[in-house]
């Protein structure tokens, strides 16, 4: 029933940093076995490469890293860790140049053959280097090419449920799997683990991340004791499609350059509405325009299918179709017509800027685990710029990958039996109960969490939210999942998504509770205000004995004081022309 | 559209032998292949195996058979498909199925692999990123093939694939294309030598399935055309 496995350097996950991190392991351990395992296929699952917007990257001609920085950590609502955030702009000149030269990307030139860097909303110089509007599938097919070729050994569709620590309490000693084609489970012991499961959440009514993105990560680190933080940091898109409850399209991205363009966002009215709430009208940030459709939506001013219309007609049905060909082409596939129509949109969830508490070499509590990209937090604090986020996936797989290369020198750990026994059996619950249907409970925790614990707050509406998915998690555990065959069993893993969900939206409504301001994409209707920045905390996330215990702690100013910049004297605040 | 309106929908079932099984799924106002696939396995039969991920044509993970053609079904709207109200979806053709509608890509990526479509570097981290003018000749040839998501589809397509095991594919051989053309890149007489063997791109016939199928509109064809000529002329020129 249990199958044992050992390697040295074990990697979760296929996105940009469990890629970069296999390419930089082998490097740094050229002796060391490698593996990489994962959800679904390696280098197809996982949210870098759906990346549309780019990579943001200091490369000079009058912008620096410490403006990068700095807008990082303003983007941020001054809650990044610093360290981290530093550290973010400045390794990522370096990994944009590997990207370039060993790895094989070709990215979006100039007529004069430099890189394009493009403008990206909440930056001070246009600094987004792309590839069109398909950046992630450049980056992860050109680093899946590099991983494939070297002897890298593949766990595909292997699904991480639960880390092992050492019997001697000295660490992690591995990590425990079901072999999805099989259905059989797999210990493997490793020296040194990188947990990059990239967060998504997906646990919201409308999002954006791929379907086997389900939060695994971060309920396996809640599991295992480690401090979480920042996770009421949910960043909502503010255009996303929304074709009816029955479709996969519903959620998906529509691009931020629409309305950058000029698009408009009518309301069911078909009226514009974002002059009501933001001088900058449809070109406002993320976060204001996801609140103001929300609002209209509470107003009961929806469009048919409860959410609004995003308008680009007026702007000539053949400019937008030639412009925008990838979203035009899309939407018409679905049935759609962008260019000369309307297209319903609404906010909708699409990255978790919350995570296992790291240090900036990817180290976490657990001696032996190392934590990178989106299941890591610290970097983007209360909030990711668009293009911040492949810049620390990949920056921070490499570190991990470097990190340990060095540090899987010891001997392989043995596993606590016990906690291994409790996890197989955890994961087998569903066996031993009567079959149900447990997507409609994932329904009723989307609902939930849309309601209550999404883009607008309230102390009542979190406790409602925090009642709501207690009482679906606990109907989860009466519904059971038909046992005919274990192999490719795609509803035993709906239930074990769906439990992953569960205990992550608890902790997200509950840190959401504990922050009494609103800070980035944390909007709370009872209190409003930021807060002062200079007492400014970031909330912390620890489950003990299976209870959930959130605290605050203070924002360590390591490198720049609210108020203060690390930019030389007499630099521009900006260096983008105003529109 | 009335409420009650369905389809029916016939899947493949079991591994390479099998056979069809068919369930009626309600008819939705917007609804693609996947959500077909999606509402059998979570109302109708639980036991039902296949993959996707993102959900927007970007991955290339849900490219299946629909009505005996290769299709990303995520993007695939059900009307553009559906024959007097019927639909059929099997496993991507040319590909070992592990169960039901997922297949093995292992030997697709395996034959990327083997077609040297991994890039050779010749510079480093440390140097700076090489200025190369987007409008010469071979950077438009590498750009024309080069926003492949290795779906499959075109793999699927391929009827030399489906006579010969040991045929690279439309796709491997589009990649190896566009390196070809790669200023960057280092390893040309080796990746040539790759692709010019037993099982390169001299096998293809030029039938055109892959450009026809391609759901992001390439043309390996023309990328394996380009292949041939430069095998040649480097065998020619005893380079390779």
């Amino acid at each position: 029933m249990l199958e044992r496995h050992d390697t040295d350097i074990l990697i979760l996950g296929s996105g940009g940093a469990g890629l970069f991190a296999a390419l930089h392991a082998q490097k740094a351990a050229p002796d060391a076995k490698v593996t990489i395992a994962v959800k679904g296929l390696i280098g197809k699952c996982g949210c870098t490469r759906m990346v549309q917007g780019g990579y943001n990257v200091a490369l000079g001609h009058g912008d620096s890293v410490e403006r990068h920085f700095m807008d990082t950590i303003k983007g941020g609502k001054w809650l990044p860790d610093q360290d981290m955030a530093w550290k973010l702009c400045e390794q990522a000149v370096v990994r944009v140049r590997e990207l370039e030269n060993e790895v094989g990307c070709f990215f979006d030139r100039n007529p004069d053959g430099s890189v394009h860097q493009k403008a990206f909303a909440g930056q001070t110089y246009d600094r987004t280097v792309h590839k069109g509007d398909l950046t992630g599938i450049e980056i992860i097919n050109r680093l899946m090419e590099q991983v494939l070729s070297r002897p890298v050994e593949r766990l595909q569709e292997h699904r991480a449920i639960g880390l092992i620590p050492a019997k001697d309490g000295s660490g992690l000693s591995g990590v425990l799997f079901i072999d999805m084609r099989t259905g059989g489970f797999r210990f493997v012991r490793a020296k040194a683990v990188l947990m990059a499961t990239g967060g998504g959440p997906t646990m919201y009514k409308y999002h954006t991340p791929s379907g086997d993105k389900t939060m695994d990560g971060l309920a396996m680190a809640l599991r295992a004791g480690l401090p979480l933080r920042d996770m009421e940091m949910v960043q909502f898109h503010p255009t996303g499609l929304l074709a009816g409850d029955h479709t996969k399209m519903t959620g998906t991205v529509l691009e931020e350059g629409l309305r950058g363009a000029g698009g408009h966002l009518l309301n069911g009215a078909e009226q514009r509405f974002m002059y009501d709430y933001d001088e900058r009208g449809e070109r406002a940030t993320r976060d204001i325009v996801s609140r103001a459709i929300y609002a209209e939506m509470r107003k009961s001013n929806a469009s048919p299918k409860g959410g609004v219309y995003i308008s680009m007609a007026h702007l000539g049905p053949e400019h937008v179709a030639q412009k925008f060909k990838g979203m035009v082409k899309r939407c018409a596939d679905c049935g759609f017509d962008l260019a000369g129509g309307k297209v319903e949109v609404v906010p909708t969830a699409h990255y978790h800027m919350g995570g296992v508490v790291v240090d900036p070499d990817t180290r976490t509590a657990l001696p032996g685990l190392y934590v990178a990209g989106e299941d890591a937090g610290g970097a983007h604090g209360s909030n990711r710029l668009g293009g911040n986020g492949v810049a620390n996936s990949t920056v921070y797989g490499g570190v991990a990958g470097d990190v340990m290369g060095a540090e899987a020198t010891g001997a392989l750990r043995d596993p606590d039996e016990t906690i291994l026994d409790n996890e197989i059996e955890r994961a087998s619950h569903p066996f031993a109960k009567k079959p149900g249907n447990s997507h409609n409970l994932r329904t009723a925790l989307q609902e939930a969490m849309w309601d209550d614990a999404g883009v607008i707050r309230t102390q009542s509406g979190l406790e409602r939210g925090i009642a709501s998915v207690h009482e679906i998690g606990a109907e989860l555990m009466e519904m059971g999942v038909d046992d005919t065959t274990r192999a490719f069993n795609l509803t035993w893993h709906d239930w074990l998504n769906l439990r992953s969900l569960c205990d992550i939206s608890g902790v997200i409504a509950e840190a959401a509770l504990a922050r009494e301001n609103s800070r980035g994409a944390h909007y709370r209707e009872d209190f409003p205000e930021e807060g002062d920045l200079d007492t400014s905390y970031y909330t912390l996330a620890t489950q003990k004995d299976g209870t959930l215990n959130v605290g605050r702690a203070p924002v360590a100013f390591t490198i720049v004081k609210p108020g203060e910049t690390v930019l030389p004297d007499g630099e521009p605040e900006t260096m983008v022309a105003a529109e | 559209m009335s409420d009650d309106a369905s389809l029916k929908v016939s899947v493949w079932r079991g591994a390479e032998a099998g056979s069809f099984e068919t369930f009626d799924v309600p008819m939705q106002e917007s609804q693609t292949v996947l959500d077909l696939v999606a509402w059998v396995q979570q109302n109708a039969d639980p036991t039902l195996a296949y993959r996707y991920a993102c959900r927007v044509g970007m991955c290339g993970s849900c490219a299946m058979m629909v009505n005996g053609v290769p299709r990303w079904t995520c993007r695939t709207h059900v009307s553009k498909v559906a024959k007097d109200g019927t639909v059929e979806i099997a496993p991507l053709r040319n590909l070992p199925v592990i169960k039901d509608l997922a297949v093995d890509m292992d030997p697709f990526f395996d034959k990327w692999t083997a077609a040297g479509g991994a890039f050779s570097p010749t510079k480093s981290r440390d140097d700076t990123v090489e200025p190369i003018l987007p409008e010469t000749p071979e950077r438009r040839e590498a750009d024309a093939a080069i926003e492949c998501i290795n779906c499959a589809v075109c793999y699927a397509a391929c009827d030399v694939v489906s006579v010969n095991p040991d045929y690279l594919g439309p796709a491997a051989l589009n990649r190896a294309w566009s390196l070809v053309n790669d200023v960057k890149d280092g390893a040309l007489d080796a990746r040539l030598t790759a692709v010019s063997g037993a099982g390169g791109c001299h096998n293809c016939h030029s039938q055109q399935g892959c450009v026809a199928h391609c759901p992001n509109e390439l043309n390996p064809t023309a990328s394996i055309a380009g292949l041939k000529r430069a095998t040649v002329r480097a065998a020619l020129k005893g380079r390779i």
